[in-house]
């Protein structure tokens, strides 16, 4: 273990902005996911290739799960919560590639990720129920509960953020200790558990996404009455 | 460990921007497919729901036009017996007619034989009479049979009218005395006076003899022709015998 996995190594410096390495990286997720599904997509038939078949399997399973967790039409959160997913997916899962580190392993992608959860609450709450309804959510059940809910609203977009660096960035941290002191083949259990890890990771950081966003949806839309426990 | 904002900052954006690139290149034209192929798998329900539709209809239609072949196939067999039956009674009616009529054909041809076998017998009998009756005068002496012929005659005339009598001969006219057998000389001044009595004394009188008579005499004056003789009765008993024949003939048809 050379550096520590919290630090930020610059890529390279695009004028006065330093490009660190989750940037790169992330452009390089970009890269893979967008123009492997425009390649995939390009040429979509009545009868599925078994490339196409299993992207709509994977979409047909994120939209089927927002309909479960969200018991809402899926359709107007299916952008979001599929891109967070695959994205946290494949940025956890990026670790199999020699050399590349995660970028949700740094609390910068991952306070990105849960600002945009944020945001994405507000947004689909003001347009489903209005700003008055939206705003009006903070005082259930009684009004003296206002300050509370903002506390929570705040909390749990940095437990979103917490939760998420903490899983990854110790999934790293275990497997650079355990590489530099024991060995090339020692730390492949530890790697898979890290993939178990990082999977279960997005799973629950989308399945959040869409407590939340349901949550500000308010009494117009059915939807789950408490958050699922993180592991 | 520090936090760096410029990170936060393009990872926010970079993520931003692929909700858009996965929304663009992804979500949309998968998403478009997966309803392409629901509308497309509808329709094709849609479209099996509407031939099996057609297809029972068929079926329905095709038992239907069974139903009413059969009914059809019924009613013309039923025309055909009935046209069977009513042609069957037709041709018994005309054979049984065409038999009446034979049978009426054969009785009245038999009936016209038998009246002409009939007719040809009374001719042989007839004749047959005449010749036995012939042979009989045969045996009788003349004058006996003449003076019989001659009482025959007088009893004769006298039991016609007057007026017959006058009728036939008139003054100064020969009345011509017909006999089977010539009379000889004493028969005719028998028969010359007894007439002359009967006719009056101004009578002339010729005798001929005509072997067809057989017997008995006939009168043959010019204007009538009294006759009593065996060859008048035969005809008269053999026209008395057609007319019973001719009688006869429709009661033994009917």
């Amino acid at each position: 273990m050379t550096r520590s996995p919290l630090t930020l190594s610059v890529a390279f410096h695009l004028g006065p902005v330093a490009v660190t390495t989750p940037v790169v990286t992330t452009w390089a997720i970009m890269l893979l996911l967008a123009g492997g599904f425009w390649l995939t997509t390009r040429h979509l038939a009545l009868r599925p290739s078994l490339a196409q078949a299993t992207l709509e399997l994977v979409v047909d399973a994120i939209r089927q799960q927002i309909h479960d967790t969200m018991r809402v039409e899926p359709e107007p959160f299916l952008p979001l919560i599929g891109t967070l997913f695959l994205f946290t997916f494949t940025a956890n899962w990026s670790s199999l590639a020699p050399g590349v580190e995660p970028p949700t392993a740094h609390l910068e992608t991952d306070a990105a990720l849960a600002l945009i959860v944020f945001f994405a609450v507000t947004y689909f709450g003001i347009r489903f129920r209005g700003v008055r309804g939206y705003l009006a959510t903070f005082a259930e059940p009684t009004i003296v509960m206002i300050p509370l809910n903002i506390v929570e609203t705040l909390t749990r977009t940095f437990s979103l953020v917490v939760r998420l660096f903490g899983n990854v960035m110790s999934g790293v941290f275990v497997i650079g200790i355990v590489l530099s002191l024991l060995g090339l083949l020692v730390p492949v259990p530890l790697m898979a558990l890290d993939l178990l890890t990082g999977a279960v990771q997005a799973y629950i950081f989308s399945v959040l996404a869409m407590v939340f966003i349901a949550g500000a949806l308010g009494g117009h839309e059915a939807q789950p009455d408490e958050e699922p426990e993180p592991p | 460990m520090r936090f760096d904002w410029t990170t936060l900052l393009l990872q926010t954006v970079n993520l931003l921007v692929l909700v858009w690139l996965l929304r663009r290149f992804l979500f949309r034209p998968v998403m478009a497919i997966i309803a392409a192929r629901k509308r497309a798998a509808e329709a094709l329900l849609a479209d099996a729901e509407a031939a099996r539709a057609a297809a029972r209809s068929e079926a329905e239609g095709v038992a239907s036009r069974r139903k009413s072949l059969a009914a059809e196939g019924d009613h013309i067999l039923a025309d055909a017996h009935a046209s069977a039956e009513a042609e069957r009674t037709e041709l018994l009616s005309q054979a049984r007619q065409e038999a009446a009529r034979t049978q009426q054909a054969a009785e009245a041809t038999l009936d016209q034989e038998r009246a002409r076998i009939r007719r040809a017998l009374e001719a042989e009998a007839r004749q047959l009479a005449v010749t036995i009756a012939a042979r009989l005068l045969a045996r009788l002496p003349p004058q006996a049979a003449t003076a019989a012929l001659l009482d025959m005659l007088d009893a004769w005339l006298a039991t016609l009218p007057a007026a017959t009598l006058g009728n036939l001969t008139g003054t100064g006219e020969t009345l011509e005395v017909a006999t089977a057998a010539p009379l000889d000389e004493a028969a005719q001044a028998s028969c010359v006076a007894m007439l002359r009595r009967r006719l009056g004394d101004s009578l002339r009188l010729r005798f001929v003899g005509d072997p067809a008579l057989i017997a008995g005499v006939e009168l043959r004056g010019p204007h009538a022709r009294l006759s009593n003789t065996w060859r008048a009765d035969l005809d008269r008993i053999a026209e008395e015998l057609a007319k019973d024949e001719q009688s006869l003939v429709p009661c033994a048809s009917g």
